[in-house]
């Protein structure tokens, strides 16, 4: 079959074809399904950890805002989820991790001690994950609840949608 | 079975008070006790006998201390009412025979904190003479591995002593591999090592931790 273009006369409105399509902006697009299918890499090492599988089971159930499908493996998830203590011993490994995840990737900083280094203000605890990794999203608490945690993925789904693929800058480019 | 001990002392027997078992390892041994520890019985030992007196606590009939339950370092820097030494051990030994405790403590000054290692004796001083170098910077002579534990490879000092900033933070540029030690474990099953991937590695390609172990 060889492809004919329509003469200029001929208009969309004469081809009839209903709502068959829409028109939109690609970055609307491909927003709508980064926010939408996040998959999170869980880097749980303390209770923040536990609380996290609180909300990806049935009780808080994360699946109802898409994020639901826990990789185990860096290279198959897009959102690296810190949620504990991470030690100055740690954090290279944190730091491969977060590098060997594709672009785009997100990064949720869980609880207290992620944050801040929480009450570990001493000599071998990380103050604070952006000193290791840029930050997206912090979550206050001490383990947080449920609840901040799914309005931190919420809030995450508000900030992917500001973004632009023209405007994507590549971490560390 | 030392029947010096057992003779001396027919009386040792499960559950003696902590003032009737000082008495008679202070008989035994020479020792003094620490006024300082009032609750427990901490004898002062002195570096040299180390070995001696705990390798009689261990197998005496006697004794039986056949536990090392815990092993500390202490910084007496700006201790309150201390003048002694600055650094200390302390070696707390339990025997499950008559349910004794007993605490060694050795005092070293600064410019000389090495005392013999334990490791011969107690195998579970491997770890807790590891920790105590990497905190306090007790060494160890005589240690299989005299590497840090808790710290990493690239830390400068020993963040529990007291003229350690305790905030000063120091990072970690690369991760410790613990190769090594999981090597030593592999051959104490009867495995050999083939290669540890320095062809690969000579070559350009930089996958590491690539080895084949038979």
């Amino acid at each position: 079959m060889t492809f004919k273009p329509l003469p200029p006369s001929v208009t969309s409105a004469d081809l009839n074809l209903g709502d068959a399509f829409v028109t939109t902006r690609v970055d609307a697009v491909v927003n709508w399904g980064r926010r939408n299918s996040l998959w999170p890499f869980p880097f749980g090492t303390a209770c923040c950890g536990i609380e996290f599988m609180g909300v990806v089971s049935s009780m808080y159930d994360v699946s109802r805002f898409g994020a639901e499908l826990v990789r185990f493996s860096p290279r198959q998830a897009d959102l690296l989820i810190i949620a504990g203590t991470i030690t100055y011993k740690m954090a290279p490994v944190l730091q491969r991790i977060y590098d060997q995840m594709c672009e785009p990737k997100w990064v949720l900083s869980v609880g207290a001690c992620a944050t801040s280094g929480g009450f570990y203000d001493c000599y071998c605890t990380v103050p604070g994950m952006d000193e290791i990794v840029p930050v997206d999203m912090y979550v206050a608490g001490c383990p947080p609840r449920p609840e901040a945690f799914l309005e931190a993925i919420v809030s995450l789904q508000k900030k992917i949608d500001r973004e632009s693929m023209a405007e994507q800058k590549m971490v560390g480019a | 079975m030392s029947s010096h001990a057992a003779a001396a002392y027919p009386a040792i027997k499960p559950g003696l008070s902590k003032d009737v078992l000082a008495e008679a390892l202070i008989a035994r041994f020479g020792l003094v006790r620490d006024a300082r520890d009032a609750w427990d019985l901490t004898l002062l030992a002195p570096r040299e006998r180390l070995i001696e007196v705990v390798t009689a606590l261990r197998d005496d009939a006697a004794w039986q201390f056949d536990t090392l339950i815990d092993l500390a370092g202490i910084d007496y820097l700006s201790y309150p009412g201390h003048d002694g030494p600055r650094f200390g051990v302390i070696y707390l030994f339990k025997s499950t025979v008559f349910n004794h405790r007993v605490k060694i403590k050795i005092l070293l000054e600064e410019d000389d904190v090495a005392v013999p290692t334990l490791t011969g004796l107690y195998k579970i001083a491997d770890w807790m003479e590891r920790e105590v170098f990497d905190q306090i910077g007790v060494t160890f002579t005589g240690h299989p591995n005299p590497k840090r534990l808790l710290n990493h490879h690239e830390f400068v000092g020993h963040p529990l002593r007291k003229d350690y900033p305790c905030q000063k933070r120091q990072k970690l540029s690369m991760n410790d591999p613990l190769i090594d030690q999981m090597e030593a474990r592999l051959a104490s099953f009867g495995y050999t090592v083939l290669d540890r991937g320095e062809a690969q590695i000579a070559a350009g390609i930089t996958v590491k931790g690539e080895g084949s172990v038979k």
